[in-house]
C-alpha cells in the first residue's frame, strides 16, 4: 500500500490533462493522468489512497458514467467533478453520488487545489475509519457467541440486572462477560464501546 | 326620258317636254289606232267609194285645201280650179273642202277628201302620217311674178330703229300667223334659231290666226316685229292694204331669181297631194291635167298662182321641222322605242334580265363586300384589342429591321410612341447598347437572326432601352412571321418588363440570405455549450499552466527550462483558442454574395472545430478526404460551409442514436467529409454510418420544419437546400436503413485565385 496519496486525472483533452497534472505537481501532489474513463478504470486499486479529478464530457465512458461505477467499489477516492458546462441537475446528480466538490472550468487554481485537499483529506478519513472499522470487526470476531449474545444486549440499553434474567443467568456472570467483553474489545468506557459496535454495523 | 333633256338647253327641253307630255297623255290612244290602223285596209273608216257614189253628174272628187285666209276666200280661191279639173277629166265633179289648220288631219285620217293641198309644212306631216303624196307644186304668182318656192319673211316697223339685226329682237313682241304655220312662223323660227335665238322664250310670241293680222299688228305698233310667208307682203301691198315703206325687213336675203322679200331660205310651194285611197289613174289623170294647165288660165288667174309644176324636193321642210322637233318629227324618238320594243323584245328581254341579274349580282356583291368591310374592321378592332389588352409588349419587324407595328403595352413600357416606331429601325432605337454598356452590333441582333435563319428565339436575360434614356430589363421571344408561301418575311419579337422580377429575385435571394444567416446564428446557438466546452478547454489549460507555474516560481523550484516549456503549452492552448474563435466568426459574419473560389480544406477544417466537442460527446469520429483536383471549388464559401455543418451535425445526431460502440455496436461512429471530382465538377459529400432514414422521412427531408429531432427548427436541411439550388446545384440524399446516409451536391470546380486571399 502506497503511502503518499495521489491525485488521478481523468481527462480526454492532454491540454487540460497536462496542465492540471502540472498545477497539482506545483504544489507537491503527486499525479497520475488518464486520458480516458476507461483507463482509469484499468488501472483502478481500490487500495491507493488519493482523489480523482474527472472531467464530466469525455468520449465513452462519460465522468458521470465512471462516478457511478466507483460507487459500486466499497472503497474509491473522492470525486473533484470539473465540468465546462455544468448545469444544476448535472451538479445534483454529481453530488448526490458522492462528489466531494463540482467545478466549472475555467477554474481558479486555489478552487481546484481547495477541493482537492478537502478530497484527500475526506480520503484519508474515510482510509482511517475503514481501518478502525476493521480493526473492530477483528475484535468482536475474538468474542464467544455468550459474549456476542450479551453485548447486543448492552448495546440495546439493557441493565445487567435484566440481562442476567433474559439469559437465566446471575448477574455477577453477567458482570464477568461484560468486563470479558470490554477487554477484548479494548474498549475503555460503555459509549466507547457503543461507538465501536455502530461503526462496525455501518455498511 | 323625261330627264334626258335636262341637259340640253332648257327652253328646248320645256318644249320637248311640253310636246311628248301631250303625245302622251292626249294622243297616245289615237295615234296608237292611227299608227296601226293605217297600215291595214282600215274596215273600220268610212269608205271614199260613198262620195263617188252621190250624184249622177259624176264621180265626186273632194280636194282638201288649207284654208288660211278663210274658207270664202279659199272657195273663191280654188273653185276655178276645180272646175279646170272637172272639164279635163270628165265624169268627175271636184269640190274644194276648205280645211283650216286644225282640220285637215282628221280629215285625211278619215278619208273625207279625195286630195289635199296644203302648205309645205302639213304636207309633209300627211305624208309621213298619212302616206299621201305629191303630184304637183303650185308655180305662185304675184303680179307678174311667178315662183315655186317660198320663204318667211321677219319685219318690224320702219320707225323701230332699235330692232337691226335678228338678235336685236330678244326681249320683244314678235306676231306669227300660227304656230304650225311654215310660212308664218316655222321658216321664221328656224331662221331665229339658226341665230341662236329660241322665240319660244327669247320673245313674247303671239299668234294672230292669219297673215293679214300679223301685218297690220305691226303697222299699228300692237308687236314689234311679225312673221308672215314671202309674197304676202307684196299681194297686200299691190291690194293696197299696207305701205310697204311703213315696214322694214330683218335678216333680208338677197336673191336675183327670188321677186319676194323673204328673211330666211327658200322652201318649195304648196303641192298638190294625193290620199293613199285614191286611185293612181285618176291622180295621174288629176296631175297631167294640173301640170297642162296654162299660166294664163282663168282657173289659174282666180287662184292667183300661175300654174303646176312637177312636185318638188321637200327634203328642206323635212329637215326643217326635223330640225325644230316639230310634227311629225315630234314622235320619232317614240316611235323608234315601240318599234324597237315590238321588234326587239326578246332581245330586250334578255338584255333587261341580264341587266337585272347583273343588278342582284352588283347589290350582292356590294352587300358582301360591305360585310367583309364590316368583318375585316371587326377582326381588326378585334386583333388591335388582343394586343392592346396583354400586358407584354409586342411588335413587328420586317426584313429590313424596320418596326412594323407596335402594341399599347409595348409603348407603355418603353415611353415610345407607335408613331415614333412604326418604320424606324427597332434595333437602334431600342437595342442599341447592352445591359453592361458595351455597344450590342445589329449584326448580332437576336430580332435580326430570327428571320435570317427562320428559328424562333428567346432571350430571358437583355434589356431594351427607353426613350428617357432608362435600361428595360426584359426578357423576349423573336418569332419568325411566314407570308403564305412559307417565306419569312420578319419577325414579331413579345417581350415583358422583368424589372419586377429582378427585383423579387434579388429580393428572395437577399431573404434566403438573411434565412442562412439566422440559420447559422441559430445552429451556433444549439452549438453554444459544445463550443463553450471547446473554448473552456484551452482556458482551462492555460489557467492551470500558469498557475502551477506561479506556484512553482514562488516556491523557488522552478527552472527557466521548466517555465518556457509551461509557457509554450500556454501559447499553444491560447492559439488553440484564438483558432476556434476564428472559426466562429468565420462562421457567422455575413459574406458578400459573390461566387468566388473557395478551398475545400478550409471549409471543412471549419466544420470540423466548430463540430469537434459534439463529435466528441457524441463518440463520433470525424475523416476528411479531398481527391486530386477537388481542392478549390467556385461557392459562396460561408454558405457552403453551412451546409457542410448542417449536414455534419444531422450525421453526427443520427450516429449518437444508435447504441455506443463500447455496448457492443459493430460498426465505428464515423462521420466523412469528403470532396471529389465528378464530371465537370466536385462532389462534395457528407456521410454518416447512422442508421439511415425513414424512406417517408427521406421524401419530405428539405421541406422546412420537418425534423426528427428534438430541439431545433427543421431549418437546417430546407436552407440547405435553398443555398445548393441558388450554386446552381441539387443536394441529393442516398440512404441505407441501418448503414447510414450519403448528403451530397456538386459544385463546379476552379482553381486557387492567382492571388492567395487574406487570411
Amino acid at each position: 500500500m502506497a503511502a503518499d496519496p495521489t491525485v488521478f486525472i481523468v481527462d480526454d483533452d492532454q491540454g487540460v490533462r497536462e496542465a492540471v497534472s502540472l498545477l497539482m505537481e506545483s504544489v507537491g501532489l503527486p499525479t497520475e493522468t488518464y486520458p480516458s474513463a476507461q483507463a482509469y478504470l484499468d488501472a483502478f486499486d481500490a487500495a491507493r489512497p488519493g482523489c480523482l479529478v474527472l472531467d464530466v464530457r469525455m468520449r465513452g465512458i462519460s465522468g458521470l458514467d465512471l462516478q457511478q461505477r466507483l460507487a459500486a467499489e466499497p472503497l474509491h477516492p473522492p470525486i473533484v467533478i470539473v465540468t465546462g458546462h455544468g448545469d444544476v441537475p448535472m451538479a445534483v446528480r454529481a453530488v448526490q453520488a458522492g462528489a466531494v466538490d463540482f467545478i466549472e472550468k475555467p477554474f481558479n487554481d486555489q478552487v481546484l487545489l481547495d477541493a482537492v485537499h478537502r478530497a484527500l483529506q475526506r480520503d484519508a478519513e474515510v482510509r482511517g475509519q475503514a481501518l478502525r472499522r476493521a480493526d473492530i470487526l477483528e475484535r468482536l470476531r475474538r468474542l464467544t457467541p455468550r459474549e456476542r449474545e450479551i453485548l447486543d444486549l448492552i448495546v440495546a440499553g439493557r441493565r445487567n440486572k435484566v440481562i442476567a434474567a433474559n439469559l437465566g443467568i446471575s448477574q455477577s456472570t453477567v458482570e464477568a462477560h461484560r468486563a470479558k467483553v470490554m477487554e477484548k474489545l479494548e474498549a475503555r468506557s460503555l459509549s466507547d464501546l457503543m461507538r465501536m459496535v455502530l461503526l462496525a454495523a455501518r455498511e | 326620258m323625261l330627264l334626258l333633256p335636262v341637259t340640253a338647253g332648257m327652253a328646248s327641253a320645256l318644249r320637248t317636254c311640253l310636246c311628248v307630255l301631250t303625245v302622251l297623255v292626249l294622243g297616245v290612244a289615237d295615234a296608237a289606232l292611227a299608227a296601226m290602223a293605217s297600215p291595214g285596209e282600215a274596215p273600220a273608216a268610212v269608205p271614199g267609194e260613198t262620195h263617188r257614189d252621190v250624184s249622177g253628174e259624176g264621180v265626186v272628187i273632194r280636194i282638201g285645201v288649207l284654208s288660211h285666209r278663210g274658207d270664202e276666200s279659199t272657195r273663191r280661191t280654188w273653185n276655178a280650179t276645180a272646175d279646170y279639173l272637172g272639164t279635163a277629166l270628165p265624169g268627175h265633179r271636184f269640190l274644194i273642202e276648205p280645211l283650216d289648220f286644225a282640220d285637215i288631219d282628221a280629215a285625211v285620217a278619215e278619208r273625207r277628201v279625195d286630195f289635199v293641198l296644203a302648205n309645205p309644212g302639213i304636207y309633209v306631216n300627211l305624208e309621213v302620217h298619212h302616206r299621201v303624196s305629191r303630184i304637183a307644186t303650185l308655180r305662185n304668182r304675184v303680179g307678174e311674178r311667178e315662183t315655186n318656192v317660198f320663204g318667211g319673211v321677219i319685219f318690224t316697223r320702219a320707225g323701230l330703229t332699235e330692232v337691226q339685226r335678228l338678235e336685236d329682237l330678244r326681249g320683244r313682241r314678235l306676231a306669227a300667223v300660227d304656230p304650225t304655220s311654215l310660212g308664218g312662223f316655222e321658216m321664221a323660227w328656224g331662221e331665229l334659231a339658226a341665230h341662236g335665238i329660241d322665240p319660244w322664250t327669247d320673245l313674247t310670241l303671239s299668234f294672230a290666226g292669219i297673215h293679214d293680222a300679223v301685218v297690220h299688228a305691226v303697222e299699228r305698233g300692237e308687236v314689234d316685229a311679225g312673221t308672215v310667208r314671202t309674197d304676202i307682203l307684196e299681194r297686200m301691198a299691190e291690194a293696197g292694204a299696207v305701205d310697204l315703206t311703213a315696214l322694214r325687213v330683218l335678216n333680208p336675203q338677197q336673191d336675183p331669181d327670188f321677186p319676194f322679200l323673204r328673211s330666211t331660205p327658200l322652201y318649195p310651194e304648196w303641192p298638190f297631194g294625193k290620199l293613199r285611197h285614191t286611185d293612181d289613174d285618176l291622180a295621174q289623170q288629176v296631175a297631167i291635167a294640173l301640170l297642162q294647165m296654162p299660166r294664163d288660165h282663168p282657173a289659174a288667174l282666180a287662184g292667183g298662182y300661175a300654174g303646176w309644176t312637177v312636185p318638188l324636193d321637200y327634203q328642206p321642210v323635212h329637215r326643217l321641222l326635223e330640225r325644230l322637233h316639230l310634227p311629225p318629227f315630234d314622235r320619232v324618238t317614240r316611235f323608234t322605242l315601240r318599234d324597237a320594243l315590238r321588234r326587239y323584245w326578246p332581245t330586250l328581254l334578255l338584255a333587261a334580265s341580264a341587266l337585272l341579274v347583273m343588278a342582284v349580282l352588283t347589290l350582292r356583291v356590294l352587300h358582301l363586300n360591305r360585310r367583309l368591310k364590316r368583318a375585316k374592321a371587326r377582326l381588326e378592332q378585334r386583333h388591335e384589342l388582343i394586343l392592346d389588352s396583354v400586358a407584354e409588349g409586342i411588335y413587328g419587324v420586317d426584313l429590313a429591321g424596320r418596326t412594323t407595328f407596335v402594341n399599347a403595352a409595348m409603348e407603355r413600357l418603353t415611353g415610345w410612341r407607335a408613331a415614333e416606331l412604326i418604320g424606324r429601325n427597332q434595333h437602334e432605337l431600342l437595342h442599341h447598347t447592352r445591359a453592361d454598356g458595351s455597344p450590342h452590333p445589329g449584326s448580332e441582333c437576336p430580332v435580326y437572326a430570327t428571320f435570317r435563319d427562320s428559328q424562333p428565339r428567346y432571350v430571358d436575360d437583355d434589356v431594351f432601352w427607353c426613350k428617357d434614356g432608362r435600361s428595360l430589363p426584359v426578357e423576349y421571344s423573336s418569332t419568325p412571321i411566314r407570308d403564305e408561301q412559307g417565306a419569312t418575311v420578319g419577325s414579331v419579337v413579345v417581350f415583358r418588363d422583368m424589372t419586377e422580377r429582378k427585383q423579387a429575385a434579388e429580393k428572395l435571394r437577399r431573404h434566403q440570405e438573411e434565412l442562412a444567416h439566422v440559420a447559422r446564428l441559430s445552429t451556433l446557438g444549439e452549438m453554444a455549450s459544445g463550443i463553450a466546452h471547446e473554448l473552456n478547454q484551452p482556458l482551462t489549460a492555460i489557467s492551470a499552466n500558469a498557475r502551477a507555474c506561479v506556484h512553482l516560481v514562488e516556491g523557488g523550484r522552478a527552472t527557466l527550462a521548466y517555465c518556457s516549456d509551461v509557457m509554450e503549452r500556454i501559447a499553444a492552448q491560447a492559439e488553440r483558442a484564438g483558432e476556434v474563435i476564428r472559426h466562429i466568426r468565420h462562421f457567422v459574419r455575413k459574406e458578400p454574395p459573390q461566387i468566388r473560389p473557395a478551398q475545400v480544406a478550409a471549409m471543412f477544417e471549419t466544420v470540423t472545430a466548430l463540430l469537434r466537442p459534439e463529435a466528441e460527446r457524441a463518440s463520433v469520429v470525424i475523416e476528411t478526404r479531398i481527391g486530386e483536383g477537388a481542392e478549390w471549388v467556385l461557392a459562396q464559401e460561408i454558405q457552403i460551409e453551412q451546409v457542410i455543418l448542417n449536414l455534419a451535425r444531422n450525421g453526427i445526431e443520427a450516429m449518437a442514436e444508435t447504441a455506443p460502440p463500447e455496448a457492443g455496436a459493430d460498426r465505428p461512429r464515423r462521420l466523412a467529409l469528403s470532396a471529389g471530382l465528378c464530371g465537370d465538377g466536385v462532389a462534395i459529400s457528407v456521410a454518416d454510418t447512422g442508421p439511415g432514414l425513414d424512406p417517408a422521412v427521406a421524401e419530405t427531408l428539405f421541406q422546412p420544419f420537418v425534423t426528427t429531432r428534438s430541439e431545433g427548427l427543421g431549418l437546417g436541411l430546407s436552407i440547405s437546400g435553398g443555398i445548393c439550388e441558388a450554386h446552381g446545384t441539387r443536394l441529393q440524399v442516398e440512404t441505407s436503413p441501418g448503414q447510414g446516409s450519403r448528403f451530397w451536391f456538386v459544385l463546379p470546380a476552379s482553381v486557387a485565385p492567382a492571388a492567395s486571399p487574406p487570411p
